[in-house]
């Protein structure tokens, strides 16, 4: 019965790019991308320095204007109306104000996108190992600290697509465990993601698909 | 997994932004001694004369006021692009246009309203009559949401660059000049006992007709910027 009921999604594509390319300059920063990406999928981005990686994490959220070629969302081509709340990014930039603690910034992402069933605000950051930092201003936090806070969203918002850029940055082991076992939940639950990262994944699901960046 | 409508996520923006102001109380103070400070400069340099600093009260507090909201007006935007949370509120589920009007909203309320609040103390250093007080104080409640309005496009518009605090003065300014023209007017009307009521009704329109517009053009700018 459980085979069943996740062999269906296998087919729904989320998200699929055709012949994507972009230009900085009239000089390609990557051309002629092509992947599909499936619901309980994962996508592994890969590439040099300057390859293009943030940048199409970029254009799949909806920040840059595509320069070439198309976006699916669903079979439909991207726009933003349709994808609304059903697209996660985690970018460089953290996206938490440092004068607000961990929960008061989560507290404003739930506001926007409200929860994911049966989560709450005290279970996600205990999670990801925030406990007793509830009410720190963020500015307090270490690094990693700041990174768990960004990732305590991955674990309240109920997005279908992950874009996570370089999520293993600044993280120490039992971060990157975290983030793995997060993914892994996610991709049970049906959910795709897409993350880039230059240093090796060790990813304990199945195999994800590797997409490599090239101009 | 319901999504939260249209009025707990203004709720949450609107709290947010609040509770960012008052976890740094100082700057809000900083525009309102900054306008105490400059209308006691005016007896200083004109001589303590009752009919003239009675007849330039008006205009005084008015430019006074606009010169302190453009100091507090440049961060309006900065922080929320250099931190992220810009982007997050850009794929957030709702219209960016109204989230950026509650961000206006609540920066109108920090900066805007603490200068109202001691208009009338501004005025009475320099002797504007206590009958023309509920006059300029209605010219101010109209006005500054217009020049926070107007201020936020520009800041929005000048998001990418570097240093724009004078060059968001240098293109707020000369936008400031109808508000300014017809909130003064108002005032010196009610000063002459002349009826001052079609001066407001202006601000009155222009303000609903920026209501409107400006989240929208903010919303546009801040994606380009976002964009580039």
């Amino acid at each position: 019965m459980s085979a069943a009921l996740t062999a269906v999604p296998d087919h729904v594509i989320l998200l699929e790019t055709r012949a994507l390319g972009f230009y900085r300059q009239d000089e390609p920063v990557f051309a002629s991308l092509n992947f599909r990406l499936r619901a309980g999928e994962l996508g592994l981005i890969e590439g040099d320095n300057g390859s293009g990686k943030t940048t199409l994490m970029r254009i799949l959220a909806g920040l840059l204007h595509v320069d070439e070629g198309e976006l699916y969302w669903r079979g439909q081509p991207l726009q933003r109306e349709h994808c609304l709340g059903e697209v996660l990014f985690l970018g460089h930039q953290l996206g938490l104000k440092a004068d607000l603690s961990p929960s008061e910034n989560l507290q404003v992402a739930v506001g926007l996108h409200g929860y994911r069933a049966q989560t709450t605000l005290s279970a996600a950051l205990a999670e990801v190992g925030l406990s007793g930092y509830e009410d720190e201003p963020v500015r307090r936090l270490s690094a990693g600290q700041k990174k768990r806070a960004a990732l305590a969203r991955l674990v309240l918002l109920p997005a279908k697509l992950w874009l996570l850029d370089e999520p293993y940055a600044n993280l120490d082991r039992t971060g990157i465990a975290l983030v793995n076992r997060l993914l892994e939940e996610h991709l049970a639950r049906d959910g795709a993601a897409l993350v880039t990262s230059h240093g090796t994944v060790s990813f304990h699901g199945g195999e994800p698909q590797r997409i490599r960046m090239h101009a | 997994m319901s999504r939260p409508g249209l009025t707990t996520a203004c709720a949450a923006m609107l709290r947010r932004d609040l509770t960012l102001a008052w976890r740094r109380r100082g700057d809000i103070a900083m525009p309102v001694l900054y306008a105490l400070i400059v209308t006691m400069l005016f007896p200083f340099a004109l001589g303590p004369e009752d009919t003239l600093l009675e007849r330039i009260a008006g205009g005084v507090v008015l430019v006074t006021i606009l010169l302190a909201m453009l100091l507090a007006l440049d961060t309006m935007f900065s922080s929320d692009i250099e931190d992220g949370s810009l982007e997050q509120l850009v794929l957030a589920p709702q219209p960016l246009a109204l989230m950026l009007a509650m961000k206006i909203l609540a920066h109108w309320l920090t900066t805007a309203l603490p200068l109202i609040v001691i208009s009338p103390l501004l005025a009475g250093m320099l002797h504007l009559p206590t009958s023309v007080m509920p006059v300029l104080m209605l010219a101010l409640l109209l006005s500054t949401p217009m020049l926070s309005l107007l201020g936020a496009i520009l800041v929005a518009l000048t998001a990418g660059t570097r240093r724009s605090g004078m060059l968001l003065a240098l293109m707020l300014l000369p936008l400031c000049v109808p508000v300014v023209i017809f909130a003064a007017g108002a005032v010196a009307a009610s000063q002459q006992g002349l009826p001052w009521l079609a001066p407001i009704a202006w601000l009155g329109a222009a303000l609903v007709l920026l209501l409107v517009l400006a989240p929208l053009a903010c919303a546009a700018a801040l994606r380009i910027a976002l964009d580039a």
